[in-house]
Protein backbone atom coordinates (compact mmCIF):
# COMPACT_ATOMS: atom_id res chain seq x y z
CA UNK A 1 0.00 0.00 0.00
CA UNK A 2 2.81 2.31 0.50
CA UNK A 3 4.55 1.91 -2.41
CA UNK A 4 1.25 2.71 -4.58
CA UNK A 5 1.13 6.34 -5.92
CA UNK A 6 -0.93 8.89 -3.55
CA UNK A 7 -2.77 10.29 -6.80
CA UNK A 8 -3.01 8.28 -9.94
CA UNK A 9 -5.33 10.07 -12.60
CA UNK A 10 -5.85 8.37 -16.25
CA UNK A 11 -7.49 9.03 -19.58
CA UNK A 12 -9.85 11.95 -17.11
CA UNK A 13 -12.29 13.97 -18.85
CA UNK A 14 -15.20 16.18 -17.74
CA UNK A 15 -17.63 18.09 -19.94
CA UNK A 16 -20.06 20.74 -19.33
CA UNK A 17 -22.58 20.58 -22.38
CA UNK A 18 -20.68 21.64 -25.12
CA UNK A 19 -17.93 22.76 -22.59
CA UNK A 20 -15.00 20.00 -22.42
CA UNK A 21 -13.53 21.14 -18.66
CA UNK A 22 -10.66 18.05 -18.75
CA UNK A 23 -9.64 15.97 -22.03
CA UNK A 24 -7.74 12.84 -21.77
CA UNK A 25 -5.87 14.30 -18.61
CA UNK A 26 -3.19 11.48 -17.38
CA UNK A 27 -0.69 12.09 -14.55
CA UNK A 28 0.66 9.90 -11.33
CA UNK A 29 2.14 11.83 -7.74
CA UNK A 30 3.76 10.05 -6.06
CA UNK A 31 3.75 10.17 -2.54
CA UNK A 32 5.46 12.29 -0.13
CA UNK A 33 5.88 14.73 -3.20
CA UNK A 34 4.61 18.53 -3.63
CA UNK A 35 3.37 18.49 -6.89
CA UNK A 36 1.85 21.59 -8.69
CA UNK A 37 -0.72 21.79 -11.09
CA UNK A 38 -0.67 24.45 -13.12
CA UNK A 39 -3.10 26.40 -15.99
CA UNK A 40 -4.58 29.66 -16.46
CA UNK A 41 -8.29 30.87 -15.93
CA UNK A 42 -10.35 28.28 -17.22
CA UNK A 43 -7.90 26.06 -17.96
CA UNK A 44 -9.88 22.93 -15.73
CA UNK A 45 -7.35 22.79 -12.69
CA UNK A 46 -10.97 23.66 -9.89
CA UNK A 47 -12.37 21.17 -12.07
CA UNK A 48 -9.64 18.32 -11.55
CA UNK A 49 -9.74 18.97 -7.21
CA UNK A 50 -13.57 18.47 -7.29
CA UNK A 51 -13.10 15.75 -9.35
CA UNK A 52 -10.40 14.01 -7.21
CA UNK A 53 -12.33 15.22 -3.71
CA UNK A 54 -15.41 13.54 -4.99
CA UNK A 55 -17.66 16.52 -5.69
CA UNK A 56 -17.69 15.89 -8.98
CA UNK A 57 -18.44 13.28 -11.40
CA UNK A 58 -15.89 12.34 -14.32
CA UNK A 59 -17.30 11.25 -17.88
CA UNK A 60 -14.34 9.20 -18.31
CA UNK A 61 -11.18 7.69 -17.33
CA UNK A 62 -9.89 6.29 -13.76
CA UNK A 63 -9.30 8.31 -10.67
CA UNK A 64 -7.34 6.54 -7.94
CA UNK A 65 -6.32 8.16 -4.72
CA UNK A 66 -4.59 6.06 -2.12
CA UNK A 67 -4.97 2.77 -4.13
CA UNK A 68 -9.09 3.19 -4.09
CA UNK A 69 -11.71 4.70 -6.60
CA UNK A 70 -12.49 7.93 -5.49
CA UNK A 71 -16.28 7.38 -7.38
CA UNK A 72 -16.47 3.72 -5.83
CA UNK A 73 -15.41 4.13 -2.34
CA UNK A 74 -15.89 7.88 -1.73
CA UNK A 75 -15.81 7.17 2.11
CA UNK A 76 -12.18 5.32 2.19
CA UNK A 77 -10.71 8.04 -0.10
CA UNK A 78 -12.43 11.45 2.13
CA UNK A 79 -10.99 9.82 5.17
CA UNK A 80 -7.30 9.68 3.34
CA UNK A 81 -7.45 13.41 2.07
CA UNK A 82 -7.97 16.85 3.03
CA UNK A 83 -8.95 19.85 0.93
CA UNK A 84 -8.25 23.65 1.20
CA UNK A 85 -10.51 25.17 -1.60
CA UNK A 86 -9.75 28.23 -3.25
CA UNK A 87 -12.17 30.03 -0.33
CA UNK A 88 -11.75 30.08 3.39
CA UNK A 89 -14.89 28.47 4.23
CA UNK A 90 -15.24 27.24 7.91
CA UNK A 91 -18.26 28.11 9.77
CA UNK A 92 -18.88 32.13 10.30
CA UNK A 93 -20.02 31.65 13.79
CA UNK A 94 -17.95 29.09 15.46
CA UNK A 95 -14.59 29.88 17.23
CA UNK A 96 -11.51 28.45 15.39
CA UNK A 97 -11.67 25.66 18.12
CA UNK A 98 -15.00 24.50 17.64
CA UNK A 99 -14.73 24.98 13.99
CA UNK A 100 -12.17 22.38 14.21
CA UNK A 101 -13.32 20.32 17.10
CA UNK A 102 -16.59 19.94 14.91
CA UNK A 103 -14.46 18.55 11.77
CA UNK A 104 -13.14 16.66 13.96
CA UNK A 105 -16.07 15.02 14.95
CA UNK A 106 -17.08 14.66 11.34
CA UNK A 107 -13.97 12.73 10.67
CA UNK A 108 -14.70 10.29 13.52
CA UNK A 109 -12.03 11.48 16.14
CA UNK A 110 -12.83 10.51 19.73
CA UNK A 111 -13.56 13.82 22.24
CA UNK A 112 -10.22 13.10 24.26
CA UNK A 113 -8.60 13.14 20.62
CA UNK A 114 -10.10 15.83 18.82
CA UNK A 115 -9.73 18.20 21.75
CA UNK A 116 -5.76 17.16 21.63
CA UNK A 117 -5.80 17.74 17.70
CA UNK A 118 -7.57 21.22 17.46
CA UNK A 119 -4.72 22.57 20.43
CA UNK A 120 -2.17 21.07 18.20
CA UNK A 121 -3.25 22.93 15.55
CA UNK A 122 -3.71 26.31 16.89
CA UNK A 123 -0.35 25.70 18.05
CA UNK A 124 1.32 25.02 15.28
CA UNK A 125 -0.23 27.11 13.09
CA UNK A 126 0.13 30.16 15.49
CA UNK A 127 -3.64 30.48 16.34
CA UNK A 128 -3.60 29.57 20.04
CA UNK A 129 -4.58 33.12 20.97
CA UNK A 130 -7.48 32.92 18.94
CA UNK A 131 -8.73 29.66 20.02
CA UNK A 132 -12.25 31.29 21.05
CA UNK A 133 -12.34 34.12 18.14
CA UNK A 134 -15.15 33.69 15.81
CA UNK A 135 -13.97 32.21 12.31
CA UNK A 136 -15.80 34.97 10.54
CA UNK A 137 -14.27 37.65 13.17
CA UNK A 138 -9.98 36.56 11.24
CA UNK A 139 -8.21 38.33 8.85
CA UNK A 140 -7.84 36.50 5.98
CA UNK A 141 -4.59 35.48 6.20
CA UNK A 142 -5.84 34.34 9.82
CA UNK A 143 -8.59 32.46 8.13
CA UNK A 144 -6.37 30.82 5.50
CA UNK A 145 -4.35 29.54 8.07
CA UNK A 146 -7.43 28.03 10.03
CA UNK A 147 -8.92 26.75 6.57
CA UNK A 148 -5.35 24.72 6.27
CA UNK A 149 -5.12 23.55 9.44
CA UNK A 150 -9.22 22.25 9.20
CA UNK A 151 -7.98 20.45 6.41
CA UNK A 152 -5.20 18.36 8.72
CA UNK A 153 -7.29 17.47 11.63
CA UNK A 154 -7.51 14.18 10.68
CA UNK A 155 -3.68 13.40 9.35
CA UNK A 156 -4.68 13.04 5.31
CA UNK A 157 -2.23 11.57 3.54
CA UNK A 158 -2.73 13.67 0.67
CA UNK A 159 -3.84 17.44 0.80
CA UNK A 160 -5.41 19.41 -2.31
CA UNK A 161 -4.69 22.93 -1.76
CA UNK A 162 -6.66 25.69 -4.42
CA UNK A 163 -4.87 28.71 -4.39
CA UNK A 164 -3.39 28.59 -0.83
CA UNK A 165 -1.65 31.61 -0.85
CA UNK A 166 -4.17 33.98 -3.06
CA UNK A 167 -4.97 37.37 -1.87
CA UNK A 168 -2.75 37.49 1.02
CA UNK A 169 0.15 40.08 2.00
CA UNK A 170 3.57 38.99 1.07
CA UNK A 171 4.34 37.90 4.80
CA UNK A 172 1.56 35.41 5.19
CA UNK A 173 2.19 34.04 1.87
CA UNK A 174 5.39 33.60 2.74
CA UNK A 175 4.84 32.17 5.91
CA UNK A 176 2.26 29.85 4.70
CA UNK A 177 4.73 28.48 1.92
CA UNK A 178 6.82 27.56 5.18
CA UNK A 179 3.67 25.66 6.49
CA UNK A 180 3.14 23.87 3.33
CA UNK A 181 7.07 22.48 3.06
CA UNK A 182 6.48 21.61 6.68
CA UNK A 183 3.00 19.71 5.86
CA UNK A 184 4.79 17.93 3.33
CA UNK A 185 7.96 17.00 5.39
CA UNK A 186 5.70 15.92 8.22
CA UNK A 187 4.30 13.00 5.29
CA UNK A 188 1.47 14.58 3.56
CA UNK A 189 1.16 14.36 -0.55
CA UNK A 190 0.51 17.98 -1.67
CA UNK A 191 -1.31 18.79 -4.69
CA UNK A 192 -1.13 22.60 -4.93
CA UNK A 193 -2.80 25.10 -7.86
CA UNK A 194 -1.76 28.34 -8.15
CA UNK A 195 -1.19 31.18 -10.53
CA UNK A 196 1.98 32.32 -8.30
CA UNK A 197 4.72 30.50 -10.62
CA UNK A 198 7.30 31.44 -8.55
CA UNK A 199 5.27 30.06 -5.85
CA UNK A 200 4.90 26.80 -7.54
CA UNK A 201 8.77 26.48 -9.15
CA UNK A 202 10.01 27.45 -5.20
CA UNK A 203 7.56 24.67 -3.26
CA UNK A 204 7.11 21.46 -5.84
CA UNK A 205 8.85 18.66 -6.86
CA UNK A 206 7.17 17.93 -10.06
CA UNK A 207 4.76 20.34 -12.10
CA UNK A 208 2.16 19.86 -14.86
CA UNK A 209 0.81 22.64 -16.90
CA UNK A 210 -3.00 21.82 -17.50
CA UNK A 211 -3.73 24.43 -20.64
CA UNK A 212 -7.52 24.17 -22.09
CA UNK A 213 -8.25 20.98 -20.29
CA UNK A 214 -5.22 19.10 -21.80
CA UNK A 215 -1.92 18.29 -20.73
CA UNK A 216 0.80 20.61 -21.82
CA UNK A 217 3.80 19.84 -20.38
CA UNK A 218 4.42 17.42 -16.88
CA UNK A 219 7.94 17.06 -15.10
CA UNK A 220 10.11 18.78 -12.91
CA UNK A 221 10.31 22.56 -12.73
CA UNK A 222 14.07 22.19 -14.09
CA UNK A 223 12.63 19.70 -17.22
CA UNK A 224 10.05 22.28 -17.45
CA UNK A 225 12.62 25.36 -17.89
CA UNK A 226 14.87 23.01 -20.49
CA UNK A 227 11.87 22.85 -22.61
CA UNK A 228 12.35 26.28 -23.35
CA UNK A 229 16.29 26.68 -23.30
CA UNK A 230 15.86 27.99 -26.76
CA UNK A 231 13.93 31.07 -25.75
CA UNK A 232 16.33 34.31 -26.06
CA UNK A 233 14.63 36.56 -23.35
CA UNK A 234 15.60 40.38 -22.57
CA UNK A 235 14.17 42.06 -19.42
CA UNK A 236 13.89 45.86 -20.18
CA UNK A 237 12.98 49.13 -17.97
CA UNK A 238 12.52 52.24 -19.53
CA UNK A 239 12.33 55.33 -17.92
CA UNK A 240 8.70 55.69 -19.04
CA UNK A 241 5.91 53.93 -20.04
CA UNK A 242 6.08 52.72 -23.33
CA UNK A 243 3.40 51.62 -26.15
CA UNK A 244 4.64 47.98 -26.60
CA UNK A 245 2.96 48.36 -29.88
CA UNK A 246 5.33 50.72 -30.78
CA UNK A 247 8.18 48.68 -29.56
CA UNK A 248 6.86 45.68 -31.77
CA UNK A 249 6.57 48.30 -34.72
CA UNK A 250 9.89 49.51 -33.85
CA UNK A 251 12.18 46.37 -33.24
CA UNK A 252 11.39 43.16 -36.22
CA UNK A 253 13.88 41.19 -34.09
CA UNK A 254 11.22 41.49 -31.04
CA UNK A 255 8.66 38.31 -30.94
CA UNK A 256 6.42 39.27 -27.92
CA UNK A 257 6.65 42.05 -25.24
CA UNK A 258 4.55 41.32 -21.57
CA UNK A 259 4.75 43.65 -18.41
CA UNK A 260 6.34 42.03 -15.46
CA UNK A 261 7.60 42.97 -12.03
CA UNK A 262 8.38 46.58 -13.32
CA UNK A 263 9.72 46.12 -16.38
CA UNK A 264 9.04 44.34 -19.71
CA UNK A 265 10.25 41.04 -20.35
CA UNK A 266 10.87 40.78 -24.04
CA UNK A 267 11.00 37.80 -26.47
CA UNK A 268 13.38 38.12 -29.40
CA UNK A 269 14.94 36.42 -31.91
CA UNK A 270 18.17 37.39 -32.22
CA UNK A 271 19.55 39.41 -28.90
CA UNK A 272 22.43 41.57 -30.81
CA UNK A 273 20.08 42.51 -33.75
CA UNK A 274 16.96 43.25 -30.84
CA UNK A 275 19.06 45.22 -28.48
CA UNK A 276 20.53 47.51 -31.60
CA UNK A 277 16.71 48.00 -32.21
CA UNK A 278 15.34 48.57 -28.73
CA UNK A 279 17.98 51.63 -28.66
CA UNK A 280 17.26 52.77 -31.50
CA UNK A 281 13.49 52.98 -30.36
CA UNK A 282 14.16 54.61 -27.31
CA UNK A 283 16.52 57.12 -28.87
CA UNK A 284 13.55 57.93 -31.27
CA UNK A 285 11.02 57.80 -28.36
CA UNK A 286 13.63 60.37 -26.63
CA UNK A 287 13.27 57.39 -23.86
CA UNK A 288 16.24 56.26 -21.83
CA UNK A 289 16.98 52.86 -21.45
CA UNK A 290 17.53 52.45 -17.44
CA UNK A 291 18.22 48.67 -17.59
CA UNK A 292 18.36 45.55 -19.57
CA UNK A 293 19.31 41.88 -18.77
CA UNK A 294 19.24 38.51 -20.46
CA UNK A 295 17.32 36.43 -19.04
CA UNK A 296 17.10 32.71 -17.87
CA UNK A 297 14.46 30.98 -18.45
CA UNK A 298 12.19 30.50 -15.33
CA UNK A 299 8.90 28.30 -14.90
CA UNK A 300 6.95 31.57 -15.60
CA UNK A 301 8.54 32.15 -19.15
CA UNK A 302 8.33 28.48 -19.82
CA UNK A 303 4.65 28.39 -19.33
CA UNK A 304 3.66 31.43 -20.78
CA UNK A 305 5.82 29.54 -23.96
CA UNK A 306 3.37 27.06 -23.46
CA UNK A 307 0.02 29.48 -23.97
CA UNK A 308 1.59 31.01 -26.97
CA UNK A 309 -1.09 31.63 -29.28
CA UNK A 310 -3.36 32.38 -26.27
CA UNK A 311 -1.20 34.62 -24.76
CA UNK A 312 -3.56 36.00 -21.74
CA UNK A 313 -1.59 39.66 -20.91
CA UNK A 314 1.02 40.17 -23.57
CA UNK A 315 1.74 41.68 -26.92
CA UNK A 316 2.56 39.45 -29.87
CA UNK A 317 3.24 40.30 -32.90
CA UNK A 318 0.61 39.93 -35.19
CA UNK B 1 -17.59 6.59 15.30
CA UNK B 2 -20.64 5.19 13.58
CA UNK B 3 -22.22 7.58 10.84
CA UNK B 4 -25.24 7.65 14.15
CA UNK B 5 -22.64 9.70 16.06
CA UNK B 6 -21.93 12.49 13.07
CA UNK B 7 -25.87 12.37 12.66
CA UNK B 8 -26.25 13.96 16.26
CA UNK B 9 -22.80 15.88 15.23
CA UNK B 10 -24.50 17.75 12.57
CA UNK B 11 -27.35 18.85 14.46
CA UNK B 12 -25.93 19.30 17.39
CA UNK B 13 -23.79 21.99 15.59
CA UNK B 14 -26.91 23.10 13.75
CA UNK B 15 -28.46 23.84 16.48
CA UNK B 16 -25.69 26.08 18.10
CA UNK B 17 -25.02 28.05 15.07
CA UNK B 18 -28.99 28.22 13.78
CA UNK B 19 -31.60 26.82 15.59
CA UNK B 20 -31.01 27.69 19.08
CA UNK B 21 -30.72 31.32 18.98
CA UNK B 22 -33.83 32.70 20.78
CA UNK B 23 -34.76 35.22 18.36
CA UNK B 24 -35.70 32.40 16.10
CA UNK B 25 -37.49 30.91 18.39
CA UNK B 26 -39.63 33.61 19.62
CA UNK B 27 -40.60 34.29 15.83
CA UNK B 28 -41.52 30.86 15.26
CA UNK B 29 -43.98 31.54 17.98
CA UNK B 30 -44.83 34.76 17.84
CA UNK B 31 -47.47 34.64 14.38
CA UNK B 32 -49.09 31.51 15.23
CA UNK B 33 -49.83 33.13 19.03
CA UNK B 34 -51.29 36.22 17.88
CA UNK B 35 -53.30 34.77 15.21
CA UNK B 36 -54.92 32.73 17.83
CA UNK B 37 -55.35 34.89 20.71
CA UNK B 38 -57.29 36.84 18.24
CA UNK B 39 -59.76 34.25 17.31
CA UNK B 40 -60.44 33.70 20.64
CA UNK B 41 -60.70 37.12 21.45
CA UNK B 42 -63.56 37.32 18.96
CA UNK B 43 -64.96 33.81 19.94
CA UNK B 44 -63.51 31.92 22.83
CA UNK B 45 -66.18 28.59 22.42
CA UNK B 46 -64.38 28.38 18.83
CA UNK B 47 -60.62 28.69 19.32
CA UNK B 48 -60.54 24.66 20.04
CA UNK B 49 -61.54 24.04 16.45
CA UNK B 50 -58.38 25.95 14.84
CA UNK B 51 -56.17 25.32 17.80
CA UNK B 52 -54.73 22.21 16.39
CA UNK B 53 -54.68 23.58 12.90
CA UNK B 54 -52.57 26.77 14.18
CA UNK B 55 -50.13 24.21 15.68
CA UNK B 56 -49.34 22.15 12.09
CA UNK B 57 -49.54 25.49 10.11
CA UNK B 58 -46.22 26.65 12.92
CA UNK B 59 -44.85 23.19 12.04
CA UNK B 60 -45.25 23.57 8.00
CA UNK B 61 -43.91 27.04 8.07
CA UNK B 62 -41.54 26.88 10.60
CA UNK B 63 -40.04 23.89 9.37
CA UNK B 64 -39.92 23.93 5.94
CA UNK B 65 -38.50 27.43 6.22
CA UNK B 66 -35.93 27.13 8.36
CA UNK B 67 -34.74 23.76 6.87
CA UNK B 68 -34.21 25.66 3.56
CA UNK B 69 -32.65 28.67 4.91
CA UNK B 70 -29.73 27.16 6.78
CA UNK B 71 -29.02 24.60 3.99
CA UNK B 72 -29.27 27.50 0.96
CA UNK B 73 -27.02 29.71 3.59
CA UNK B 74 -24.78 27.31 4.03
CA UNK B 75 -24.36 26.38 0.22
CA UNK B 76 -23.99 29.78 -0.19
CA UNK B 77 -21.04 30.38 2.46
CA UNK B 78 -19.58 26.58 0.83
CA UNK B 79 -20.10 25.37 4.23
CA UNK B 80 -22.62 22.94 2.92
CA UNK B 81 -19.12 21.22 1.18
CA UNK B 82 -17.33 20.95 4.34
CA UNK B 83 -19.99 18.27 4.92
CA UNK B 84 -19.63 16.52 1.12
CA UNK B 85 -16.16 16.53 1.91
CA UNK B 86 -15.89 14.80 5.05
CA UNK B 87 -16.24 10.50 4.79
CA UNK B 88 -20.27 10.94 5.52
CA UNK B 89 -22.81 9.15 3.28
CA UNK B 90 -25.22 11.38 2.05
CA UNK B 91 -28.34 9.79 4.10
CA UNK B 92 -25.87 10.95 7.20
CA UNK B 93 -25.83 14.62 5.67
CA UNK B 94 -29.64 14.65 5.05
CA UNK B 95 -30.20 13.07 8.60
CA UNK B 96 -28.17 15.20 10.47
CA UNK B 97 -29.68 18.55 8.99
CA UNK B 98 -33.45 17.34 9.22
CA UNK B 99 -32.75 16.29 12.75
CA UNK B 100 -31.73 19.60 14.24
CA UNK B 101 -34.73 21.26 12.00
CA UNK B 102 -37.32 18.97 13.43
CA UNK B 103 -35.88 19.75 16.78
CA UNK B 104 -36.29 23.31 16.14
CA UNK B 105 -40.02 22.76 15.09
CA UNK B 106 -41.11 20.51 17.97
CA UNK B 107 -39.84 23.29 20.55
CA UNK B 108 -41.59 26.37 18.71
CA UNK B 109 -44.97 23.66 18.63
CA UNK B 110 -44.28 22.45 22.27
CA UNK B 111 -43.76 26.14 23.57
CA UNK B 112 -46.90 27.20 21.18
CA UNK B 113 -48.78 24.60 23.13
CA UNK B 114 -47.51 25.44 26.47
CA UNK B 115 -48.52 28.97 26.00
CA UNK B 116 -52.23 27.68 24.86
CA UNK B 117 -52.83 25.48 27.63
CA UNK B 118 -51.68 27.72 30.19
CA UNK B 119 -53.23 30.91 29.15
CA UNK B 120 -56.49 29.90 27.47
CA UNK B 121 -56.64 26.26 29.16
CA UNK B 122 -56.46 24.21 26.38
CA UNK B 123 -57.06 20.65 26.99
CA UNK B 124 -54.82 18.02 26.22
CA UNK B 125 -57.03 14.67 25.52
CA UNK B 126 -54.54 12.15 24.08
CA UNK B 127 -50.72 13.08 24.80
CA UNK B 128 -49.00 10.14 22.81
CA UNK B 129 -51.24 11.11 19.56
CA UNK B 130 -50.48 14.88 19.69
CA UNK B 131 -47.02 14.00 20.28
CA UNK B 132 -46.38 11.62 17.16
CA UNK B 133 -48.34 14.36 15.15
CA UNK B 134 -46.03 16.69 15.92
CA UNK B 135 -42.88 14.75 15.60
CA UNK B 136 -44.39 13.15 12.51
CA UNK B 137 -44.65 16.71 11.22
CA UNK B 138 -41.55 17.98 12.16
CA UNK B 139 -39.83 15.46 10.36
CA UNK B 140 -41.98 15.56 7.11
CA UNK B 141 -41.61 19.37 6.67
CA UNK B 142 -38.14 19.45 7.72
CA UNK B 143 -37.26 16.52 5.15
CA UNK B 144 -39.33 18.81 2.38
CA UNK B 145 -37.47 22.33 3.60
CA UNK B 146 -34.24 20.47 2.59
CA UNK B 147 -35.71 19.22 -0.81
CA UNK B 148 -36.79 22.51 -1.38
CA UNK B 149 -33.41 23.95 -0.81
CA UNK B 150 -31.16 21.72 -2.68
CA UNK B 151 -33.21 22.86 -6.35
CA UNK B 152 -32.40 26.37 -5.68
CA UNK B 153 -29.85 28.83 -5.22
CA UNK B 154 -31.37 31.76 -3.70
CA UNK B 155 -33.08 31.92 -0.47
CA UNK B 156 -35.82 33.67 -1.97
CA UNK B 157 -36.17 30.57 -4.75
CA UNK B 158 -36.63 28.09 -1.91
CA UNK B 159 -39.45 30.46 -0.29
CA UNK B 160 -41.07 30.66 -3.64
CA UNK B 161 -40.75 26.83 -4.44
CA UNK B 162 -41.93 26.31 -0.94
CA UNK B 163 -45.08 28.92 -0.76
CA UNK B 164 -46.03 26.73 -4.25
CA UNK B 165 -46.90 23.81 -2.00
CA UNK B 166 -47.53 25.49 1.47
CA UNK B 167 -50.63 27.82 0.70
CA UNK B 168 -52.39 25.89 -1.74
CA UNK B 169 -52.34 22.71 1.06
CA UNK B 170 -52.81 24.72 3.72
CA UNK B 171 -56.63 25.76 2.68
CA UNK B 172 -57.41 21.76 1.79
CA UNK B 173 -56.09 20.61 5.23
CA UNK B 174 -58.29 20.99 7.71
CA UNK B 175 -56.57 23.45 9.54
CA UNK B 176 -59.02 26.62 9.04
CA UNK B 177 -61.86 24.28 7.74
CA UNK B 178 -62.87 21.12 9.08
CA UNK B 179 -62.06 18.16 6.04
CA UNK B 180 -66.15 17.23 6.32
CA UNK B 181 -66.83 20.53 5.37
CA UNK B 182 -64.75 20.89 2.41
CA UNK B 183 -66.25 20.81 -0.71
CA UNK B 184 -66.37 17.27 -2.40
CA UNK B 185 -64.24 17.60 -4.96
CA UNK B 186 -61.80 19.06 -2.60
CA UNK B 187 -61.96 15.97 -0.15
CA UNK B 188 -59.51 13.59 -2.54
CA UNK B 189 -57.31 16.22 -2.69
CA UNK B 190 -56.87 16.60 1.20
CA UNK B 191 -56.07 13.08 1.52
CA UNK B 192 -53.04 13.69 -0.42
CA UNK B 193 -51.65 16.37 1.48
CA UNK B 194 -49.59 15.51 4.83
CA UNK B 195 -50.56 18.24 6.73
CA UNK B 196 -54.16 16.59 6.60
CA UNK B 197 -53.06 13.91 8.78
CA UNK B 198 -50.61 16.34 10.95
CA UNK B 199 -53.99 18.24 11.73
CA UNK B 200 -56.30 15.52 12.27
CA UNK B 201 -53.30 13.33 14.17
CA UNK B 202 -53.25 17.00 16.74
CA UNK B 203 -57.02 17.34 16.56
CA UNK B 204 -57.38 14.11 18.51
CA UNK B 205 -54.36 14.56 20.73
CA UNK B 206 -56.01 17.83 22.22
CA UNK B 207 -60.02 16.83 21.54
CA UNK B 208 -59.75 13.78 21.32
CA UNK B 209 -62.27 13.54 17.72
CA UNK B 210 -61.25 13.50 15.18
CA UNK B 211 -62.67 13.70 10.95
CA UNK B 212 -61.00 9.40 10.59
CA UNK B 213 -62.43 6.77 12.82
CA UNK B 214 -59.65 5.91 14.40
CA UNK B 215 -56.11 7.58 14.72
CA UNK B 216 -54.24 4.77 13.62
CA UNK B 217 -55.09 5.68 9.82
CA UNK B 218 -53.35 9.57 9.93
CA UNK B 219 -51.13 7.73 12.14
CA UNK B 220 -49.84 5.47 9.13
CA UNK B 221 -50.72 7.94 6.70
CA UNK B 222 -48.05 10.47 8.31
CA UNK B 223 -45.46 7.69 8.63
CA UNK B 224 -45.92 6.91 4.85
CA UNK B 225 -45.92 10.90 3.84
CA UNK B 226 -42.38 10.60 6.08
CA UNK B 227 -40.75 7.74 4.54
CA UNK B 228 -41.65 9.10 1.06
CA UNK B 229 -40.29 12.41 2.18
CA UNK B 230 -37.00 11.07 2.96
CA UNK B 231 -36.43 9.19 0.61
CA UNK B 232 -37.39 12.07 -1.72
CA UNK B 233 -34.67 14.28 0.01
CA UNK B 234 -32.11 11.85 -0.04
CA UNK B 235 -32.67 11.38 -4.00
CA UNK B 236 -32.28 14.89 -4.50
CA UNK B 237 -29.43 15.86 -1.99
CA UNK B 238 -27.05 13.00 -4.65
CA UNK B 239 -28.69 14.79 -7.12
CA UNK B 240 -28.37 18.38 -6.43
CA UNK B 241 -26.49 18.69 -3.59
CA UNK B 242 -22.85 19.21 -5.39
CA UNK B 243 -23.70 21.33 -8.13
Amino acid sequence: MASTPAIVVSGLSKSFGSLQALSEVSFAVPRGEIFAYLGPNGAGKSTTIRILAGLLQRDAGEVNICGADVAQNPVFVKERIGVVPDESNLYPELTCRRNLEYLGELYGLRRGARTLKAGDLLSRFDLADREHTPFGALSRGLKRRLTIAAALVHDPAVIFLDEPTSGLDVASARALRELIRTINRQGATVFLTTHNLYEAEDLSHRVLILIKGRVAAQGTPREIRQRVQGLNLLAATFSQEIDPMHLLQACPAVLRVSPQNGSWRLEVAETHAALEQILAFAGKADLRLKEINTVVASLEDAFLSFLEGHPPESEARP
Amino acid sequence: MSQFRRVWAISLKDIESYYGKPPLITWGLLFPAVLLLSVYVKDPATYLAIAPGIIAMTLLFGNTSMAAIVVTFEKRAGTLQRLLLAPLSMRTIVLGKALSASAYGLVSALALTLVLMLVLAMPLANPPIFAAGLMLGAGCFSLLGLTASVMVREVFEAMTLLNFFRFPILFISGVFMPLSQLPYWLKPLALTSPLTYVVELLNFGVTGRSEFTTPLIPLLAGLLFLLASWLLTEATFRRRAYA
